[in-house]
Order: C-alpha cells, then sequence, then structure tokens
C-alpha cells in the first residue's frame, strides 16, 4: 500500500470518529444525552434500529450496484422495481391470502422475468454506450413503469395489515419483528450474492464479465447470458426490497422514486459495484441518521443533511467510496 | 401518394381547424346562457382529492339547470386541467377570464394553486369561493376577491388538543412533516395546547421524505410526552403508528391531520390504525349534522358516481351553493356587486353555516373522529359525537 492511501485511510477513520461524535457532543451541550439507565437502552434501541433500516436499505442497493457493477449502467427505475415488488406482494396478500414474507416465493421470480425482459428488449442497448444512453432509457422506463401504476392501482396509498409483533433483546432494547426478518434477509442475499460471484462459475464469469466484457467474450463467456441474470437478479433483489417496504410503510406509484436516490447515496457511500460496501454503507447512513434524530434538537429535520454531508465528505476523502477500488 | 391517403390528411388537416377554432366559437353564447369556468386538477398528485370536487361541480351544475337555471340563464361549464401544476393553472386563469370570457369562476384544487390562481382573480375582480385551501396564509394578504369555506390548517388538530385535555394528558410531543400545511397545523396544535394549559415538551419537523422514525419516537417517549400529535400524511403517519407498535411504545393518544381521513388508511393499516384520531371537515352524516339538503345531495351523489360524496365533495358543492346565493343577492355576474354579497351573505349549505370575517375566511368547523373497530366516528365535537372517545389508547401489549 501507498504512503498516501494510507495517510487516506487514516484521515477516513479520524472523519469517521468525528461524524459519529459530533450528535453526542451537540446532545450533551444541549442536555439531551443522559448517562442513565433509560437513556442507554433509548440509545442501544435507536442503535439497533438503525442497523435493521440499513439492512432494508441495503436491500435496495444491492441490486443497483450489481447492474452498475457489471454493465455500468445506472438504473434509474431501480426504485420502481421496488414500488413494482410492493404491489406484486399486496396483490398476493389481498387477492391471495398470501403472508408478505411468504409471497415472496412467487414475486420473486416474476420480477427475475421482468428483470430479464428489460435486459433483452431495452438493456441491451445501453451496454458498451455512453453512461447517459442507460441512464435515459431506465428514467423512460420508470415513467412508464409509474404511469402504468397509477393506471391499474390509482394515486392511492396502499400498505398491507401486517401487525408487526415485537421482540425483546433486552428489557430495554424492542425491535420488531419484521425488522428483524428484513435484516437477516438482507444479510443474507448480500452474502449469497458476494459467495456466488467470488466462488460459482457463472460468478466467476459475471465478474470476469464486470471487469471486461471483450476479454469474457474471448474466452468463451456467454455475455449476453450473463447480463440477463444480472439484471433478472437486480429486479428480484428490488422485489425483496419490495415486499419489505409493503409492510413497513405506505406506498403509492410515485414512491419509487424515493429509493432510487436512497439506494443510489449508498452505494456511492459503499463504493460503486461492491455488494459488502453497500450492506456496511446502509447501515452506517441509517445509525448516523438515527443519532442525529435521537440527540440533536430538531434533528429529525437534518437527518438528510446529515447522510449527504457524510456521503459528500467520504467522497472527498476517498472518491471511489468506503470499499471502492481506487479510480483510475 | 395515392388517393385514400391523400384524403385522410384531407380529413387529418379539416379535423385541425375544426378542434383549433373550437375555443374561438365557445366564447359566444346564446342570449340565456351563462358560462361558469375553472381549471381544476383532473390528473397528477391532486388528481384523487380534486377529482371529487370535479363531481360536485358537475352535479351542482345539472342541479341548477334542472330547476331552471341561474337567474333564469343555462349554465355552460367549462371546466379544464391544470395537470396538479401551478403554472398551467395560472396560464389556463388568464385564457378562461381574457379570451373565454367566462361570467363565473370556478376555484382549482389545494392551497398552493389556489394562492397563485388568486392573484390573477384578483387582477380581474373575479369573486370566488375556495373550496380546496385551508392556508390561512392565502386571507392575509389583503386580496378581496376570495372567500374560503373550509377550516384553517391551524385547527385541524382543535378537536384532539381538546381531548387530549379531557384525558388528562399534561405533556404532549407535536411531530409535523416539513411542509407548509403540516407546519401550519402544528402552530395551531400548539397554540390550542398552551391556552388549555398543556406542555409541550418536544416539537420536532421532519423530511417528507422520512421512512424510520425509530429514533424520533424514542425521543418523543424521553422527553416524557404522554400524546403525540402528528401533522402527517399516509405514509408517514402508517411508519409511525408501526414502529410504536414494533417497539411497543405506548401513548394515550395518538392524532394525525390529514392519513386517517383518506378513505382506505383503517382498512390498509387494520389493527394497528384502532383508536386513533384523525380530522375530517365534513362527514356524509345527515342525521348527524342536519344540514338542509344534506341527504338529497349524498342520495344524488351516490347515484351518479357510486360511492360517498368525502369532504372534498362536500366542500366544493357547499361553496357553489354559496356562489348560486351570493348572484342571487347581487341579482347579477357584475364582479364588484358579486364580491359585496360573497362579502356579506349568511347561508346556510350542506356543508355548514358560511359567513365570512373581514378577512373573506369561514370559521367552518371540522369534526375529530377516532377509528373503531375499523370505521371512522365522530367524537368531537360534543354536539356531533357519534360515540365517546375511547381514550387512553389501550397498550399494544393488551390489545
Amino acid at each position: 500500500m501507498e504512503r498516501s492511501e494510507v495517510r487516506r485511510l487514516y484521515a477516513l477513520a479520524l472523519f469517521l470518529l468525528g461524524a459519529y461524535a459530533l450528535p453526542f457532543l451537540v446532545g450533551a451541550s444541549q442536555g439531551t444525552v443522559h448517562l442513565n439507565e433509560r437513556w442507554l437502552g433509548n440509545l442501544a434501541t435507536v442503535v439497533v434500529g438503525g442497523l435493521m433500516q440499513g439492512g432494508v436499505y441495503a436491500m435496495f442497493a444491492v441490486g443497483l450496484t450489481l447492474i452498475f457493477g457489471v454493465m455500468r449502467i445506472i438504473n434509474a427505475a431501480h426504485g420502481e422495481m421496488v414500488m413494482m415488488g410492493a404491489y406484486l406482494t399486496w396483490v398476493c396478500f389481498f387477492y391471495l391470502g398470501l403472508d408478505p414474507l411468504l409471497s415472496m416465493v412467487l414475486t420473486l421470480p416474476v420480477a427475475f422475468l421482468f428483470g430479464v425482459a428489460v435486459q433483452k428488449l431495452l438493456l441491451n442497448a445501453a451496454v458498451g454506450a455512453p453512461e447517459l444512453t442507460g441512464l435515459l432509457i431506465t428514467f423512460g422506463l420508470g415513467l412508464v413503469m409509474i404511469y402504468t401504476a397509477e393506471l391499474i392501482f390509482t394515486t392511492d396509498f396502499r400498505t398491507i395489515p401486517y401487525a408487526p409483533g415485537t421482540v425483546r433483546l433486552t428489557s430495554t432494547i424492542a425491535v420488531g419483528r419484521n425488522r428483524l426478518v428484513s435484516f437477516v434477509l438482507a444479510v443474507v442475499i448480500s452474502m449469497a450474492v458476494f459467495l456466488f460471484l467470488k466462488l460459482t462459475r457463472l460468478g466467476k464469469a459475471v465478474r470476469a464479465t464486470a471487469l471486461n466484457a471483450e476479454v469474457a467474450l474471448v474466452c468463451g463467456i456467454n455475455v449476453r447470458r450473463i447480463y440477463l441474470v444480472t439484471t433478472g437478479l437486480a429486479a428480484a433483489l428490488a422485489a425483496a426490497g419490495g415486499a419489505l417496504v409493503s409492510i413497513q410503510f405506505g406506498f403509492n406509484p410515485e414512491t419509487g422514486v424515493v429509493y432510487t436516490l436512497q439506494a443510489f447515496a449508498i452505494i456511492i457511500l459503499g463504493g460503486r459495484g461492491h455488494y459488502v460496501g453497500a450492506l456496511i454503507g446502509g447501515v452506517m447512513l441509517a445509525v448516523l441518521e438515527n443519532l442525529v434524530s435521537l440527540m440533536v434538537p430538531n434533528g429529525t429535520a437534518m437527518v438528510e443533511l446529515a447522510a449527504y454531508g457524510l456521503m459528500i465528505a467520504v467522497l472527498l476523502i476517498r472518491p471511489g467510496g468506503l470499499m471502492g477500488v481506487k479510480e483510475g | 401518394m395515392n388517393t385514400a391517403a391523400l384524403r385522410a390528411v384531407a380529413v387529418f388537416l379539416l379535423t385541425l381547424c375544426v378542434v383549433a377554432g373550437g375555443p374561438a366559437w365557445a366564447g359566444h353564447r346564446g342570449g340565456n346562457e351563462v358560462v361558469i369556468g375553472g381549471a381544476i386538477s383532473m390528473t397528477g398528485q391532486y388528481a384523487e382529492p380534486a377529482g371529487r370536487q370535479v363531481n360536485s361541480i358537475k352535479l351542482w351544475v345539472d342541479d341548477v339547470n334542472g330547476r331552471g337555471g341561474l337567474l333564469g340563464h343555462r349554465i355552460a361549464l367549462r371546466l379544464l386541467d391544470d395537470k396538479s401544476d401551478t403554472q398551467t393553472a395560472i396560464k389556463l386563469y388568464e385564457k378562461l377570464i381574457t379570451e373565454d370570457k367566462v361570467d363565473l369562476v370556478l376555484c382549482p384544487y389545494s392551497s398552493g394553486i389556489t394562492e397563485a390562481v388568486a392573484n390573477v382573480t384578483e387582477r380581474y375582480k373575479m369573486p370566488l369561493v375556495a373550496y380546496g385551501a385551508s392556508a390561512s396564509t392565502i386571507w392575509e394578504k389583503g386580496r378581496r376577491y376570495i372567500f374560503n369555506i373550509v377550516s384553517v390548517a391551524e385547527n385541524f388538530q382543535k378537536g384532539s388538543v381538546h381531548l387530549a385535555k379531557q384525558v388528562g394528558v399534561t405533556k404532549l410531543a407535536i411531530i409535523s412533516q416539513d411542509s407548509l400545511f403540516p407546519r401550519q397545523a402544528a402552530k395551531g396544535a400548539k397554540d390550542w395546547a398552551k391556552k388549555l394549559g398543556m406542555d409541550v415538551v418536544l416539537e420536532e419537523n421532519y423530511p417528507p421524505k422520512q421512512m424510520d422514525f425509530t429514533a424520533l419516537l424514542q425521543k418523543v417517549k424521553a422527553a416524557g410526552a404522554e400524546a403525540i400529535i402528528s401533522n402527517s400524511y399516509f405514509a408517514d403517519a402508517a411508519a409511525q403508528l408501526r414502529q410504536m407498535r414494533e417497539q411497543s411504545l405506548n401513548f394515550k393518544l395518538y392524532s394525525s391531520t390529514v392519513g386517517p381521513a383518506l378513505p382506505n388508511f383503517a382498512e390498509q393499516l387494520g389493527p394497528t390504525a384502532e383508536y386513533i384520531l384523525g380530522f375530517s371537515l365534513w362527514e356524509p352524516l345527515p342525521a348527524v349534522f342536519g344540514y338542509p339538503g344534506m341527504k338529497e345531495f349524498i342520495d344524488a351523489y351516490e347515484k351518479r358516481y357510486h360511492e360517498k360524496p368525502n369532504y372534498h365533495a362536500g366542500s366544493a358543492y357547499g361553496a357553489l351553493q354559496v356562489t348560486e346565493a351570493a348572484v342571487k343577492k347581487a341579482g347579477g355576474f357584475d364582479g364588484e356587486k358579486l364580491r359585496e354579497a360573497m362579502a356579506t351573505i349568511e347561508v346556510t349549505t350542506i356543508f355548514g353555516r358560511y359567513k365570512v370575517d373581514a378577512k373573506g375566511m369561514n370559521e367552518h368547523e371540522g369534526i375529530t373522529f377516532q377509528i373503531l373497530r375499523g370505521q371512522r366516528r365522530v367524537v368531537w365535537p360534543e354536539k356531533w359525537a357519534e360515540t365517546k372517545a375511547e381514550l387512553p389508547m389501550p397498550e399494544w401489549s393488551k390489545r
């Protein structure tokens, strides 16, 4: 490792320490930090809650980073795919009476096929083209998805009457069962994608394609098929995120864009094209947001400032993101 | 190009001429016709509530024409779509007033668009009664030609704060989405709490995109609040309630401004929505309110649109009844005389009593409801209560 790089890593560590200490300092000066058992319980709940929320964020982000890593396409319709997953789950619940988490067995294959179709019909034209082409194509796709959803489901908000049970970790820390499940799912899926890419033949082919599509082609890898698998997988991941959205929040056809932005911020922070980075980025953002919200007076109004501030600062110190490779 | 194709082109061009000529002819009217025009959001983000107002507008026009018209004139309706966009609305109102020369103007939907359009109608001295705007700031800038029929945002939480007082709450938390209408509602809630001698122990805003309320809810609890006054819409109210339940955080009372009043909130959220309070400007309950003509309006609306009118539909119909009464009092469509009539008239519509103050604001009284066994039941004010509020809310673990 070069000396300048080591120095940058120290700078990053110092900065992160400062960023996470800041809410505590502000809280201490404003008298919102109390070192008693009750307050520490609050703090622990909030940190654990952030961890869990980060898992859900990461679920959105892994799919986005996958497409970017392999094809260098920024999928602007990613949030709309999340929304599609939410509506699929909603339909399964209200018309087929399926449990929202169980219905993934049905919705993920549907989403996978949707992803394959999108790749075949639209994205193949954008691979290798300037980055703007892919962005515009997926942006258009997103609009078509929004207005199709409005035609079918109207602009009314929906959610699923799923009453979350509580899991008590200790006497003071309580987490929703659905969050715990979401978090475990997100970790398992991120790890599975990571291992799939590291260990399996198909995964190695995906990575080879990501590194250099032409050389992969020469080596006998069916690059077109790799692209199909990638987009299918990404759409399925988005749909899994959508299922979790449908049981936690309300959604309508226009809410997808929120998830695109969220996922985008996370992969920039974690390192573009890096899967574990997405998980770490998601957790870091969510925990920081929660700390600011808990301790800074009127802090909830500033969570976006904190989140994007963190993102910009990390990029200044380390342009490739936390886990990113050095950009050449 | 063959003959058939040429003919097709000719037909197309002719059609274009007819379509383009249309608006020019629309200004013409028979001697016995008045043109009432307006632009309202038929598409875009406001399409859901504004669409219900369009229903009421059409119903009213047919009602009046059925009774022999307005002062004996048949009404021709000229309704355009502003696509939920302020700039489009401004352009359309300019056109309606200067080109189409409408005799009366209708209102758009939402506080934002209404305020922008009010600048146009003010310039041409066209009076109107707003039925889709509740931000009081519209009436605080000395405008003379706009009047309102609905409650101001500051009163949306009035009932909930009173109910909190009744069940012995002394410490309140007020949380609000960071945009104009919720902030105004928060301001009102704070003033009411102060008047009733309660402590606001936490006041906090959150960005419109916020999904995770874990930390905010912990903060509310740590501040010692016994009740939450939440100035929120659907997605945020749903997330707050779910996360309260997840973390087993119990409060004596939870109230949200807009979310619970949307038709499918209780159904979509199920047991988590039970016992919470919400606000409505009006409900289709003739037995409760007893306003003249209310039952007939509800029946006619339901027959035509196959659903019960909600408060958006009610406020639009009520405002048009006021307009009708004002036209009769003024004896014509002269802007100045009509303004005078709208400013001084006192009339009870299907939506309630209308009598504006010097600023042009009506003191409409809304209702607070509680979701009980999946139904919205009026619990405040007492004179209209269908049932007694079941407060404090039972703890999550005991449901």
